[in-house]
Order: structure tokens, then C-alpha cells, then sequence
């Protein structure tokens, strides 16, 4: 009976192939290490963000003069509300983790490179609209630190050239962050979060077309492939074991230590709070924005650190392949590159004064330089690397590539022998 | 090696901040229902004429275990769904102080430093040469000493006075986060069961991992 139905629904529906081609069967190379894990655990918090956030909607009142309060009935008077609006609060921090280790993984092992730059690109995509969505939750507890880092932020488009002021007013919906900025944030939080699962179905597409990268960089032979069920599902779940200890541990022990204590102050519009600080996973790009003294320059200075990124696939224009592992440059770049990262942060953190600002500006040059000169040394080092000596199966790959990008660009033309 | 000192470096140049804070007096937190049956006492007594607690109910402290003659004799004609309103009106602390007092609900995770920043604040105060009382944790405070500490020299009555804090502010801990020994007493088993689940998944990821040649 069940065979009956499940070929009735393959006749109308490719049920099966589906399973098999991108789910049990999907070729996997077999050397991926844990650091391929963070795809899939990013997939995980993505679904338990969505599932907490649906059933806190439906206690939380937007509304300035309801939502403080909104927030402390779920925590006190809802059954299990504490539990779901904690998951939630460091699911945010879990999320950004998640995604930045697996950013780290994709510079480290080069996997934005040919053929994958449409997947770093959506990926890309993907980190915007997960800060849109964070930045946007951030303001509903309305708090003291919710309030001002709104009105901080949104103030930022003041930059925009022309009609600064205007855009500014029309993203509050107001003079300042009030009502109309609380109701539309939170319609917008809502709504998000489907289009980042929209954006990641497209991710994993383009995963399914191009399949996953490996550390080694090289493309492996079908017998070093093996299927994604049941050797990944298992690795996977192994790994999110790890990822959920860690996560619970803080949901249950040390959940307030990711809320600033002015986010416990309701919101006041008359009061600046002595110090505001944005969360943690914002912190290298606020140190970014602080470190340029004007306004529309840090402001263009910030989106270009977060963008930056997208344009990994055309700095980096080494034909050694794989990542690191293979560049010893790229390794030491890699490394200084997340020490820069751990600087900015602390800059971001700290109250400015003449010696963090000095430190934020090199930290700042040094973050767009590290970017600027990566066509330089990949060139430079593949030039020494050459001369050094190449692996055979590295060799090999670099002059299989060579002639598809010969063939490319001559598809009709024809060779001795070839077929006619 | 080399990026190991550099971040070594990077955490010492981080301790300044912490030493501000280790300035704190540590205020032991005690959520054992005779510390905040006594608390809440001495919070009715010395806190609730100005301040409100309007997150926590009479009921609240019912279903705590708070005894029921004390509730009924805090609460006077007031419903059990009543908040800890304070006894001064808005206005009149206007006139007063020239602010209203801050909302004790979630003092001890509304400040820097938490439960031992409210404990050193309410301890901090002390008599100047020339007869001012003053606060050394926050210089600008509008409240006048609670507790007494500063016109107190003799040795029993400060420790006295110190434990009256310690069991405010073990109050005000449970006050700003209720659920904290549930949540305690759960993360015991959702995290002992994950790391037996995890174990599991491991051995059988080497089990199937095993299969490959």
C-alpha cells in the first residue's frame, strides 16, 4: 500500500528522484572536515529561531507603551515563556556564530572560488538580511539600548546623498524611533526570516549544481565521493549534539550575560544612555564606522566592510587551488585577518578615547588593506609556489582548468582526432 | 606561538575594565526562601515607600511561600493581583527627589555589575568631614542612605546593616528573574541528556564511519 502511493504521487510529483538525488544519494566528498558542519547547523538555528519566534509573536504586544511590559509577562507569567524567549535572545548570538564560522571556513579553504562564486554571493545575501532581521528584533523589547541603537542606526541614513532626512523619517516612520518604527520593525522581523528561507533554498540549488568543496580544493574523483545518508546525516547530527550542549549551556546558565543590563530599562526617549553599544556580532563594523570621523564616510566606510566579502571571488585570482592548506600566504593573511577582527571588536566595545580610536583606524586600514592586497600576494605567491614546486594532482588540476577555459572561449573549434 | 601572545596581550589590555568592575563588594546572592522571606521584609520596610516593584505581585510572593499574614498585612485592601506599588505618588516624588525612584522589578539585571553593583551601592554610602552624606559607587544619587550605613560606626550594627542588604538584594535577584532555579534545575537535564545523546551519535558515527575502507 504505501509503494502504491508513493508511486501514484512519483507519476505527478518527483518524489522519490528528489529524495534520492539531494538527500540520501547526494554525492559528498568523504574528507569534509567538521568545519563543513556549520551549513547545516546554521539550517538548524534558522528553523529554531522561526519556530521560538512564532510562538513569543504570539504573546509579545507591539506597541510602545505595551511591548516592555509584553516581554516580562512572557517571561514570568507564560508558561515556559522564559525558556522561549531566552532560545530566542541566544538563538540571535548562536546564529551569528554559526554563520561567521562558516564564513571563516569559505575564506580559509577558498571555497568562493570558481565554480562557487554564486553561492558565496547568495550566501552574502543571506548575512544581510540575517543583520536586518537581528537589527530589527533587537528594537522590540524596547529597552533603553533597543531605543537608542535604533535611533543610532536608523540616523545613519542621513548619508544618503539628497534625501538624507526624508529617508531617514520614512524608515522611522516618524520624526524620531516611536510607534510607527516599533510596528514596523516588527511586521518586518516577521517577514524576514521567510525570505532568508527563500534566499537558502537558492543557496543549496547552487550547492546541488555545483556540490559541496572539500579541504583538500581539489575536485575529487566519483570514488572519493560518497553518499550524503547515512555518512553526513550522522556527522551532522554528532556535530549539532556538540553545537546544542554549548547552546544550552548558555539558554540555561548564563542567558542574561547576551542582553546588556540597559536593555532591562524601558525605553526612554529623554534619557541617552552613557554608552551605546550594539551586540556583539555588530561590534567589528560599529568599530568601523566610528573610526572614520565623518558621518557619510563612515557610514560608506561600514557598508563596504560588510561587503567586501562579495568581491572575494575577483581579489583573489591564485591558480594554486583549495584554500589555505595549500597557500601559506593566504594561511598567515587568514589568521592576522581574524586577530584584526578580535581588535575591532574590542575597539567596538569600548568607550572611544584617544588611544582606541587611534587603534580602531589602524585596525580600520588594516581590515580594507588586507582586502586590497590579496590580488597582489595570491599572485606573488602562486609565482613562488610554482617555482617552489606543485604537488602532481595540483599540477594537474590547474592545466585541466586552463583548457576548459581554453574550450570556453573556442567551443566550435575542433581538434585532430575529435569526432566529426 | 606568536598568535597565541598576541592574544594574550589583546586579553590583559581588556583588564582595566575589569578591575573597575571588581571594585564591587561580591554580594553573595542567597535564593533560599528564608533569605528572600527576610529580604522582602526588609524591602517592605526600608524600599517600598518610594519604590515600586511592578512586575512582582502579592501573589506572586503567595505562591513563593512568603507567609500569608505578612502578605495580607503588606497588601492591606489591596487585591491579590495588586503590584508592589510604592506609597508615594508620582507627584510627590517629584517634588521630593525631582525624579520618580527607578522600578526595583529587575534593578539587579538593569545595572552593570547586577546583583553586587545594588549590593555596594546600597553599602556605599559614607559621611564626609563636613557632615554631607555621600555615595562612592554612584556620586549622584538622589536617594538618601536607606540603611544607615554611613552615620553607623559600631562594628555589630554595620554587619547587621550589611546582612539587611544581603537579603534585599537576594530579593531583588529573585525579583528580576523568578525562574532562575527552574531554569537551573532543567538545564541539569537537558544538557546531562544531550551529552549522553551525543555520545551516542558519536559511537555510531564511527560505527557507520567505519564501514569505509
Amino acid at each position: 500500500m504505501p509503494n502504491r502511493i508513493i508511486n501514484w504521487i512519483d507519476r505527478r510529483f518527483p518524489f522519490t528522484s528528489f529524495i534520492k538525488h539531494d538527500l540520501t544519494g547526494y554525492p559528498t566528498p568523504r574528507n569534509l572536515s567538521y568545519w563543513w558542519n556549520f551549513g547545516f547547523l546554521a539550517g538548524f538555528v534558522l528553523v529554531l529561531q522561526v519556530v521560538t519566534g512564532i510562538f513569543l509573536a504570539m504573546h509579545y504586544k507591539a506597541d510602545v507603551t505595551l511591548s516592555f511590559d509584553s516581554i516580562q509577562h512572557i517571561m514570568r507569567d507564560v508558561n515556559y515563556g522564559w525558556l522561549l524567549r531566552f532560545m530566542h535572545a541566544t538563538g540571535a548570538s548562536a546564529f551569528f556564530l554559526v554563520i561567521y564560522i562558516h564564513m571563516a571556513r569559505t575564506l580559509y579553504y577558498g571555497s568562493y572560488r570558481a565554480p562557487r562564486e554564486l553561492m558565496w554571493w547568495t550566501g552574502q545575501g543571506l548575512l544581510l538580511l540575517l543583520m536586518a532581521t537581528a537589527f530589527m528584533g533587537y528594537l522590540l523589547p524596547w529597552g533603553q539600548m533597543s531605543f537608542w541603537g535604533a535611533t543610532v542606526i536608523t540616523n545613519l541614513f542621513r548619508a544618503t546623498p539628497f534625501i538624507g532626512d526624508q529617508v531617514v523619517i520614512w524608515l522611522r516612520g516618524d520624526y524620531g524611533v516611536g510607534d510607527a518604527t516599533l510596528t514596523r520593525f516588527f511586521s518586518l522581523h516577521y517577514l524576514f526570516p521567510f525570505l532568508i528561507i527563500g534566499v537558502v533554498v537558492i543557496h543549496l540549488i547552487a550547492l546541488h549544481t555545483v556540490k559541496s568543496s572539500n579541504p583538500s580544493g581539489i575536485d575529487l574523483a566519483a570514488k572519493d565521493n560518497i553518499p550524503f545518508h547515512p555518512y553526513f546525516t550522522i556527522k551532522d547530527f554528532f556535530g549539532l549534539g556538540i553545537f546544542l550542549i554549548v547552546y544550552c549551556l548558555f539558554v540555561f546558565y548564563m542567558p542574561n550575560s547576551l542582553i546588556e543590563p540597559a536593555n532591562n530599562i524601558p525605553a526612554n526617549p529623554l534619557q541617552t544612555p552613557t554608552h551605546i553599544v550594539p551586540e556583539w556580532y555588530f561590534l567589528p563594523f560599529y568599530a568601523i564606522l566610528r573610526s572614520v570621523p565623518n558621518l557619510v564616510g563612515g557610514v560608506v566606510a561600514m557598508g563596504l566592510s560588510v561587503m567586501m566579502f562579495a568581491f572575494m571571488p575577483f581579489l583573489d585570482r591564485s591558480r594554486i587551488p583549495g584554500g589555505a592548506s595549500n597557500r601559506p600566504m593566504v594561511k598567515l593573511g587568514f589568521y592576522l585577518f581574524l586577530l584584526n577582527m578580535l581588535v575591532l571588536g574590542y575597539v567596538g566595545a569600548t568607550p572611544p578615547t584617544n588611544r582606541t580610536i587611534l587603534i580602531g583606524q589602524i585596525a580600520t586600514l588594516c581590515y580594507f588593506g588586507s582586502f586590497l592586497l590579496i590580488p597582489y600576494i595570491s599572485k606573488a605567491e602562486e609565482r613562488w609556489l610554482i617555482k617552489r614546486g606543485l604537488a602532481p594532482e595540483v599540477q594537474a588540476l590547474i592545466e585541466s582548468e586552463a583548457r576548459q577555459i581554453e574550450q570556453a572561449k573556442h567551443p566550435h573549434s575542433r581538434r585532430a582526432g575529435d569526432i566529426a | 606561538m606568536r598568535k597565541f601572545i598576541v592574544l594574550l596581550m589583546l586579553c590583559f589590555s581588556v583588564l582595566p575594565v575589569w578591575a573597575a568592575e571588581a571594585m564591587l563588594e561580591n554580594a553573595q546572592v542567597d535564593t533560599s526562601l528564608p533569605t528572600i522571606e527576610r529580604g522582602v521584609e526588609d524591602l517592605m520596610n526600608n524600599c517600598h515607600t518610594c519604590h515600586t516593584l511592578k512586575y512582582i505581585h502579592f501573589r506572586d510572593l503567595a505562591k513563593l511561600g512568603i507567609d500569608r499574614k505578612k502578605i495580607d498585612e503588606w497588601r492591606g485592601d489591596q487585591t491579590m493581583d495588586a503590584s508592589l506599588t510604592s506609597m508615594m505618588s508620582d507627584e510627590s516624588s517629584m517634588q521630593s527627589f525631582g525624579l520618580v525612584p527607578p522600578d526595583l522589578s529587575l534593578m539587579t539585571k538593569a545595572r552593570e555589575g547586577g546583583a553586587d553593583y545594588v549590593y555596594s551601592y546600597l553599602l556605599g554610602y559614607y559621611s564626609t568631614p563636613d557632615g554631607e552624606i555621600k555615595n562612592h559607587i554612584f556620586p549622584v544619587t538622589k536617594m538618601p542612605d536607606p540603611l544607615g550605613i554611613s552615620t553607623t560606626t559600631d562594628h555589630a550594627q554595620r554587619e547587621e546593616i550589611k546582612k539587611t542588604a544581603h537579603d534585599i538584594v537576594s530579593f531583588l535577584s529573585w525579583a528580576s528573574d523568578p525562574h532562575e532555579q527552574e531554569r537551573h534545575r532543567m538545564g541539569y537535564y537537558v544538557i546531562g541528556y544531550l551529552v549522553i545523546l551525543t555520545l551516542l551519535l558519536y559511537f555510531v558515527k564511527n560505527q557507520i564511519w567505519g564501514r569505509l575502507d
